[in-house]
């Protein structure tokens, strides 16, 4: 009797493997139009659940997405297992080559990186690219520092150490921030750079958003950088910045939004930090989402590929009305157009699609 | 009396069969799962051999913009904090284990066990908060102080985050302690009594009887308990991930904050998207796993040797 209860113990065990194990293995690519797929950036997640979840009640067709990071959802697009991808980031020549066939990016809002800080000040900190760029190179190290004090006349300054808190894992906020310091400083550029993930030259790690606010909060005299809404959702204090054309500019939807009033590329692939416009926040960016531009791969169908035509068209048109609800900037006039005929060029099969 | 087998004798045989069939694939299962993991840890890294060779495990710089990686931070990180993890624990586990195998009554040593287990089911993210919260500035503080007795401007001025290697390891060594203390009691709770009794009746204290008697006899198992507790602290992720400061250089006291290898994967690995990139951290794994394989031949060996003697 124990030797049976022992035999059908086992065989319930490698039954159970054997149902995981199968239950992992790919999918088949039997998608209907019923139901789209996409994966990438968590940054923009809460708004595109927010927007799928109208499209869906609006349409019927539902949209699966899956924020495994901007990582993630390139190495999917790559391996075609989904419909869209989503990135912080453009592509570099580098990924893009990688991904053997032209990619288009389609902006779905503007996102702000803020610095925010753990302080008794007064007033709002109010700091500029250079000494942004120094604190984070390790240079200025303490808060009384005269490049600090000057640009906040009559703020009285602590004699504090300055702990610089940023990113431990790879995040598109590290690359908008990134760019931005390497976009003011030469210093920054020619010896951290920008990127995901950087050889930062001084201060603490903390994974996510969450992990830096935790960090900033904890520790007397540090400074780091996070997301606009995740700074407004748990009311930390942010810095003003001082812009490229001189004005200092608190972060918010209108100032980021105010950063793509300028001339963009036809393909947007474009950083639009230290945007030159007055009421500008220096360090915006959009967020993308990436499809291929020939839709006709791994045996997509012309309604499948209808519906996610329609999908990003209705997320730069009624879609945008979500957008400043979740603390995401709308795009602006001139971004939507350019974006429009992005998805236009989409093609299937080599002709436009109907 | 050589009968014909009975029906029931045939199905018995039978059952026999498969039962050792699935035990057999069970078995297999297990190798092959090691041997795999072994094989894709080295096929997928195989573009950060090729590029960086052997000077990927000493060279200390860990740049994904230039692409340029090696390991030794996350290296030496990794065996400082799982090694000054098990030195600040162990004496706390045989100590814990002694007191509740010999010295405490059931009344108390049997919540204290329970106690113990619960310890060891915490998921490891409490553990982390915790840290975060309560143990960094704790550590914090002492950094200043320590900071001011060795009359340290730059650890004063830097003491105030309290993440880093000390942080990591102190947390580590709480969250270790209850595999290696319930596992050293298990083994104590085995020492045959007559050995005890014997030893008592030869007028040993209790003292001798346990330093003479039932310390050597657990000495296998022990090494064994640290060993897994090495294990465990070792490949923690999460917690130490929050407490330890994330830093990617290398660090030259306990202050400073560092990484480990199965924190710094955790970390990067979402958002690597170059080839290269994606195999030097796939590399820092099979270091992990390379190192987990050396300690656990290690712990043979010396355990062989001990015997000897």
């Amino acid at each position: 009797m124990k030797n049976r209860r022992h035999v059908s113990l086992l065989l319930t065990i490698l039954l159970i493997v054997t149902l995981v194990a199968s239950g992992c293995s790919p999918k088949g690519g039997s998608t209907t139009v019923k139901e789209l797929s996409g994966a990438g950036a968590t940054f923009p997640y809460p708004l595109y659940s927010k927007m799928f979840d109208t499209y869906a009640s609006a349409t019927g067709v539902r949209v699966n997405y899956n924020s495994i990071g901007s990582g993630g959802g390139i190495k999917a697009l790559t391996d075609k297992t989904v419909d869209f991808g989503a990135s912080d980031a453009f592509l570099t020549d580098q990924e893009e080559a990688a991904m053997g066939a032209p990619v288009l990016h389609i902006p779905t809002c503007i996102g702000a990186v803020v610095l925010s800080y753990n302080l008794d000040v007064t007033s709002a900190l109010k700091l500029d690219g250079t000494v942004l760029a120094e604190i984070f190179l390790g240079k200025v190290v303490k808060w009384n520092d005269p490049a600090i004090s000057a640009l906040n006349p009559g703020v009285s300054l602590p004699d504090l150490a300055i702990t610089v808190v940023h990113r431990s894992d790879g995040s598109g906020t590290t690359s908008i921030f990134t760019s931005y310091l390497a976009a003011v400083s030469p210093t920054w550029k020619s010896t951290v750079g920008a990127g995901k993930s950087v050889s930062w030259p001084t201060g603490i790690g903390g994974k996510g958003n969450d992990g830096v606010a935790g960090m900033i909060s904890q520790t007397k005299g540090s400074i780091g950088y996070i997301e606009l809404i995740y700074a407004v959702q748990s009311s930390m204090p942010f810095a003003s910045l001082k812009n490229a054309s001189g004005t200092f500019v608190t972060p918010s939807l209108a100032s980021s939004a105010a950063a793509a009033a300028v001339s963009l590329p036809d393909d947007l692939r474009v950083m639009i930090v230290n945007s030159p416009g007055k009421d500008a926040y220096p360090i915006s960016a959009f967020t993308w989402i990436l499809v291929y531009k020939e839709q006709n791969y791994v045996g997509r169908t012309l309604a499948q590929v209808q519906a996610l035509k329609k999908l990003l068209t209705w997320m730069l048109a009624d879609g945008q009305s979500i957008n400043e609800g979740l603390s995401y900037a709308r795009l602006p006039a001139a971004a939507i157009q350019k974006a429009m005929v992005l998805v236009d060029s989409m093609t299937y099969g080599g002709s436009a699609i109907p | 009396m050589a009968a014909l087998p009975s029906p029931s004798d045939r199905r018995e045989a039978a059952r026999e069969r498969v039962f050792t069939a699935a035990s057999l694939v069970a078995a297999v299962a297990l190798v092959a799962t090691i041997a795999l993991f072994l094989v894709q840890l080295l096929v997928t890294s195989r573009t950060s051999w090729a590029t960086f060779g052997l000077p990927f495990l000493w060279h200390s710089e860990w740049n994904p913009v230039t692409e340029k990686f090696g390991a030794l931070p996350m290296i030496v990180g990794t065996l400082v904090t799982g090694f000054g993890a098990l030195l600040i624990s162990t004496p706390f586990a045989l100590g814990i284990a002694i007191f509740l195998a010999d010295y405490a009554g059931k009344k108390v040593a049997e919540p204290i066990k329970y106690l113990i287990g619960l310890l060891g089911g915490l998921p490891s993210v409490i553990f982390g908060l915790w840290g975060l919260f309560v143990l960094v500035p704790i550590v914090s503080k002492f950094e200043v102080w320590f900071g001011k007795l060795v009359g340290s401007e730059a650890l004063v001025a830097s003491g105030t985050t309290g993440v880093g290697l000390l942080a990591a390891i102190l947390l580590l060594a709480i969250m270790i302690l209850p595999f290696s203390a319930s596992l050293i009691l298990e083994a104590l709770l085995v020492v045959p009594t007559e050995l005890k009794e014997g030893a008592l009746a030869l007028g040993a204290t209790k003292w001798d009887t346990i330093q003479n008697v039932e310390l050597p006899y657990v000495r296998k198992s022990t090494v064994g308990a640290l060993v897994l507790s090495l294990g465990r602290a070792l490949g923690e992720t999460m917690a130490v991930t929050m407490v330890i400061g994330n830093g990617m250089k290398m660090p030259t006291t306990l202050f400073d904050p560092a990484n480990t290898l199965a924190s710094a994967i955790a970390n990067q690995f979402l958002e690597a998207t170059s080839p290269i990139y994606v195999g030097s951290l796939i590399q820092l794994a099979l270091i992990l796993f390379v190192i987990a394989i050396i300690i656990n031949v290690l712990a043979r060996v010396i355990l062989r040797r001990g015997i000897q003697q």
